[in-house]
């Protein structure tokens, strides 16, 4: 009796080899493609903040970082036809201490990049606040984990859609709509077991556009996070909303949007 | 030429007829002597009158004979052989018991299997297996598992270790047809993949057809897969049992009343979770299944059958993650024998299956499932000796719950909230006959027609101009059109009616007693669909009816095939090509949410899928040495064309790769009998690795390394290899009272990392992009001790 009872406790261990490991393999490169990150914030706290458009080219899977592209000429215009200019402060960056968004208005990015015309068009979306802030700790799969819960009120009658930014070591993004919970307080979650009393918590909610929910849906279920396995969903090419008008077939990878958003500092408790 | 070959084929079913004067009907029933369980599938031959036929699914069996008295053979294998002469004055009623080879002690014991091949029937495109087959094959954590054992036969494969259900001659896994005692269960797998909820002990035997499927069966365009559970022991009380790793099981069967009426009673379950309990971890996950079935025969003519499964798959996480999902089923069959020619089922079925999720950290609680409710009326009408004809009607009442959501905590944020649920009815009457046409060459030919209707629901979302989704030229993407309106209608009406007449035959020649061939040709139609996009079915995927916005899938599948049996059917072997075209199979739009989404419509494109390949079996039967070898090559694809010109389609319209496409497939088992005491088995499985898709480069946008991945399934993971080894020990071979055996396996012995999947990702740690390899199984040895009193 005892010896199937190390055999089965033997098997466990067995069972729990389950394994990744990581491996080489040789992969086939694709021809670079513009990215464009064109994320536009209205901090409620901040109105006047500097805008940033960050523009770099895909590269191959395996090299350490990303070519920046640089020398484009970026530029985002109002309905009124006015022109806000981004000016390259690094390789790849641009920066505009001129423009700030306002609601109900359609602005139009351009990029200029080696010859080829490159727009995108949308509009500000607003934000509710990040009202407080609960912690709950012995929580997760694990149960070491500390979990926190940022509220917020849904506003009724309306999709809503948003953008969560939990940074602690690391930055954690998620995404949420108001399907099942139109017009309540409801809340976004964020667990960890890195997180100790004491630390500090940056949270922020960012009102997003049902298009670009969807296309962080899908950027997120691409970027392996997932994990692979036999549930994992269909890979695929990942448009935003950024039209190549020189040459359509050259399009870009990335998007333009404009959300108010809304900071909540925690203090671990 | 072709009015000729009409007037031979009529005339050659009446001129039998009009002879039949002097012939008189042999029926009745075949049952294994020790049990009183019936036995299907046994031959009753006449040798001198060179005629004979099959007992059915209930061990019935009808012939007519000319008056005289004849020489009979009844066989089984793994039975022995019934040899009697037989007087025929009158219609008579016989029934005949057969014990089996094991239970005769003195007698070498030779194993035999009832698998032995069909040469003369145009029966084909079948995998069987027995049970007791499937018992001695080794297995995975010593779990004997009837669906792991039909992947080792050609033209069956699965997305891979740890993938639910299975993939036949390049079907989906949503597309095969699982009947347990005719009822359809719709997830065959426990702990998301890892076993089949079937408990080998209760299973009686299991048939799969691939191909040339009879009229009898349809709603399903791959395979039918035909599972009987025992009925029970009428004579005495016994119980059997197995101790394994996973999972331990007990079966007790006995008479209710002597003879007539019996009862089974199974369960299973897994008990990985205690040992998790041992450790102080609040984890658990675990399955469990009972089977029931009460069996009674009123008199010679008529026989109740009620039979029951439940099963439960269970996993809680520290109580933030509760899972919960399963089938039930419970169905009651009359037997009655109509006529001395006609045997009748009439079966009522009830089948669920339940979904039940907890999320702690999202504040709800959510359910979704599928019932239903089928009525089946099946006739079997044994004409004469040249021709049999099998038809009946069934309908079935269908309850889709996508899904009903509720907060589980007062704090929680979310609304209450039910999706539409949806109805339906589907229906068929059908007609086949089994037909001996001249001498050698048989057919099987029937037409089932089929209708489906999508009743009405509360809610129905209407799109402008009935489409949908929308095509977004800017863009280059589809995304989900706004609808325009609902519409309400009574459950009590029609929002859309389908029907399909499906065309069945199937021809053999043989040659002579040794050399056949054969070929078919099916039509067949399905009216579910299984809404899943990840590379193999999760548990909490919903079924989804067709309707005004879904089309139902059309198969066509034509197969050939070349029979022969050697050395006094020692060894057999059939070589069969087959080529199968799918219209309207479901495909997603990108980044479609399936879960939760009431419109579902909204997300979905049609394509077609296809798939074609040549199988190889071949087999050694009989001897100390049995086993086989078998080998499919076969490619399956899938595509989904733009609607428009403008439109791109999905992968651009271009054909591509199913998950499960493997176009080698290689695999060998043996079993070896060393002696009374000892039994040794084998298996080695080689197949071309499974489609996949690589990066071909990457970008960063907001903070996030995304892929840019090549063309969907263009890549492959490095192929698949794997040896097992397995003994089983019989410490006390002639007892008869108490029986035991011990088997002890070796899972993946040369314990080789097979890829279940390559994902590419950020390392966390190093901020570098590697690409990771997930195996699950390394070698795993295992140990189970099963008994019989």
């Amino acid at each position: 009796m005892r010896k199937i009872a190390i055999l089965i406790l033997l098997s466990f261990t067995i069972l729990m080899q389950a394994c990744e490991d990581v491996i080489e393999i040789a992969l086939k490169e694709s021809e670079p493609r513009l990215v464009v990150t064109a994320s536009i914030f209205l901090p409620k706290d901040n109105p006047e903040a500097s805008q940033f458009i960050r523009l770099t080219t895909t590269a191959p899977y395996f090299s350490e970082d990303v070519p920046a592209a640089s020398d484009a000429e970026v530029a985002i215009i109002d309905e009124r036809g006015r022109k806000y200019d981004f000016q390259e402060f690094e390789p790849g960056f641009y920066k505009s201490d001129e423009f700030t968004p306002r609601f109900n208005e359609d602005y139009q990015l351009e990029i200029l990049y080696k010859g080829e015309l490159f727009t995108a068009t949308e509009s500000l979306v607003s934000s509710p606040s990040i009202e407080f802030v609960e912690q709950r700790d012995g929580a997760g799969f694990s149960g070491d984990n500390i979990e926190l819960r940022a509220f917020y009120s849904d506003p009724e009658g309306v999709k809503n859609f948003y953008l969560f930014r939990f940074l602690h070591e690391s930055l954690s993004i998620q995404i949420y709509d108001d399907e099942f919970t139109d017009g309540n307080l409801t809340f976004a979650y964020f667990s960890s077991s890195d997180v100790k009393k004491g630390d500090l918590v940056r949270i922020e909610i960012q009102g997003i556009s049902r298009r670009f929910y969807e296309y962080m849906f899908i950027l997120r279920s691409q970027t392996g996070s997932g994990g692979g396995g036999p549930f994992q969903t269909q890979p695929t090419t990942v448009r935003g909303n950024v039209v190549n008008q020189t040459n359509p077939e050259n399009f870009a990878f990335g998007y333009f949007r404009l959300s108010e958003t809304d900071t909540f500092n925690y203090t671990v408790q | 030429m072709k009015k000729v070959l009409f007037v031979l084929f009529f005339s050659s079913i009446f001129i039998i007829d009009l002879c039949a004067q002097e012939r008189y009907t042999l029926n009745g029933l075949v049952k294994d002597m020790a049990s009183n369980e019936t036995l299907n599938g046994v031959n009753l031959l006449f040798p001198d009158l060179n005629t004979g036929t099959t007992s059915n699914e209930y061990g019935f069996y009808s012939i007519r004979l000319p008056l005289g008295d004849h020489r009979m053979v009844v066989s089984y294998l793994g039975y022995k052989d019934l040899s009697l002469e037989i007087s025929i004055t009158r219609n008579t009623t016989r029934n005949f018991d057969l014990s089996e080879i094991s239970e005769i002690l003195d007698e070498i014991v030779i194993s035999e299997n009832t698998e032995t091949l069909n040469i003369k029937s145009p029966e084909m495109s079948v995998n069987k297996l027995d049970i007791s087959t499937i018992q001695k094959m080794p297995v995975i954590f010593g779990e004997v598992d009837v669906l792991k054992s039909l992947l080792l036969l050609p033209g069956v494969s699965n997305a891979g270790e740890g993938s639910s259900g299975f993939n036949v001659r390049g079907g989906a896994v949503d597309q095969n047809l699982i009947l347990l005692d005719e009822a359809t269960i719709y997830n065959s797998s426990h702990l998301f993949g890892l076993f089949s909820v079937f408990n080998p002990d209760a299973i009686k035997n299991l048939k799969l057809y691939k191909g040339g499927i009879p009229a009898k069966y349809g709603g399903r365009v791959s395979s039918v897969l035909e599972i009987y559970q025992k009925d029970g022991n009428s004579k005495k009380t016994e119980a059997n049992g197995g101790i394994g790793l996973i999972s331990s099981r007990l079966l007790v069967q006995g008479p209710i009343v002597k003879e007539s009426g019996s009862y089974l009673i199974g369960g299973r379950s897994s008990y990985a979770h205690l040992f998790l309990k041992l450790t102080d971890n609040e984890n658990s996950a675990f399955f469990y299944d009972l089977n029931t079935k009460l069996s009674y025969r009123i008199n010679e003519k008529n026989s109740l059958l009620f039979s029951g499964y439940f099963g439960r798959d269970v996993f809680n996480i520290n109580e933030s993650f509760i899972n919960i999902y399963g089938n039930s089923v419970f169905n009651l069959r009359w037997n009655h024998v109509l006529t001395e020619k006609i045997f009748t089922n009439l079966s009522l079925i009830y089948s669920d299956y339940y979904y039940g999720l907890t999320l702690d950290f999202v504040g709800f609680n959510w359910n979704s499932g599928i019932r239903n409710l089928n009525f089946k009326y099946d006739f079997n009408h044994y004409l004469n000796e040249n021709i049999s004809f099998d038809y009946g009607l069934q309908s079935t009442y269908y309850q889709f719950n996508p899904g009903e959501i509720e907060p589980n905590t007062p704090q929680s944020g979310i609304n209450p909230r039910e999706l539409t649920k949806k109805y339906a009815l589907e229906s068929a009457v059908y007609f086949s006959a089994e037909h001996n046409i001249l001498p050698g060459f048989s057919a099987e030919y029937g037409v089932r027609y089929s209708g489906f209707l999508r009743l009405g629901q509360n809610e129905l979302n209407l799109y402008p101009n009935d489409n949908p989704v929308n095509f977004n030229e800017t863009f280059q993407i589809y995304e989900e059109a706004e609808p325009i309106g609902t519409r309400k209608l009574s459950r009590n009406k029609v929002e859309r009616a389908f029907s399909n007449l499906e065309p069945r035959l199937s021809l053999a020649y043989s040659f002579n007693d040794n050399q056949s061939v054969k070929a078919s040709y099916n039509r067949m139609s399905q009216y579910l669909h299984l809404i899943t996009n990840t590379s193999s079915p999760t548990p909490l995927d919903v079924w989804a009816p067709s309707g005004k916005y879904i089309e139902p899938q059309l198969l066509d599948q034509v197969a050939v095939g070349y029979f022969q049996n050697f050395r006094d059917r020692r060894y057999s072997m059939e070589i069969e090509s087959f080529y199968k075209v799918i219209q309207n199979r479901l495909d997603f739009i990108d980044g479609a949410n399936l879960i939760a989404n009431n419109s579902i419509e909204q997300v979905l494109l049609t394509g077609n899928a296809r798939a074609y390949g040549l199988e190889l079996l071949f087999r050694k039967s009989k001897g100390k040495l049995t086993g086989w070898l078998a080998y499919t090559l076969s490619k399956t694809e899938q595509q989904t064309p733009g609607r428009t010109s403008a439109e791109t389609g999905i992968v651009n319209g271009n054909w591509y790769n199913t998950n499960y496409d493997k176009p080698h497939d290689v695999s060998i088992t043996a079993s070896y009998e060393l002696n009374q005491k000892w039994q040794v088995s084998t298996n080695f499985a080689y197949q071309t690795g499974l489609p996949t898709t690589f990066p071909q480069g990457q970008y960063l946008f907001e903070n996030l390394t995304v892929p840019v991945f090549s063309p969907r399934n263009s890549n492959r993971l490095p192929d698949y290899h794997r040896l097992d080894i397995s003994a089983t020990y019989i410490p006390k071979p002639s007892s008869s009272k108490y029986k035991s055996s011990w088997n002890f396996g070796i899972y993946n012995i040369y314990n080789r990392k097979n890829a279940v999947s390559l994902s590419f990702r950020k390392n966390q740690d190093t901020g570098f992009n590697e690409a990771v390899r997930l195996s699950l199984f390394g070698i795993i040895p295992s140990v189970t001790y099963n008994f019989k009193i």
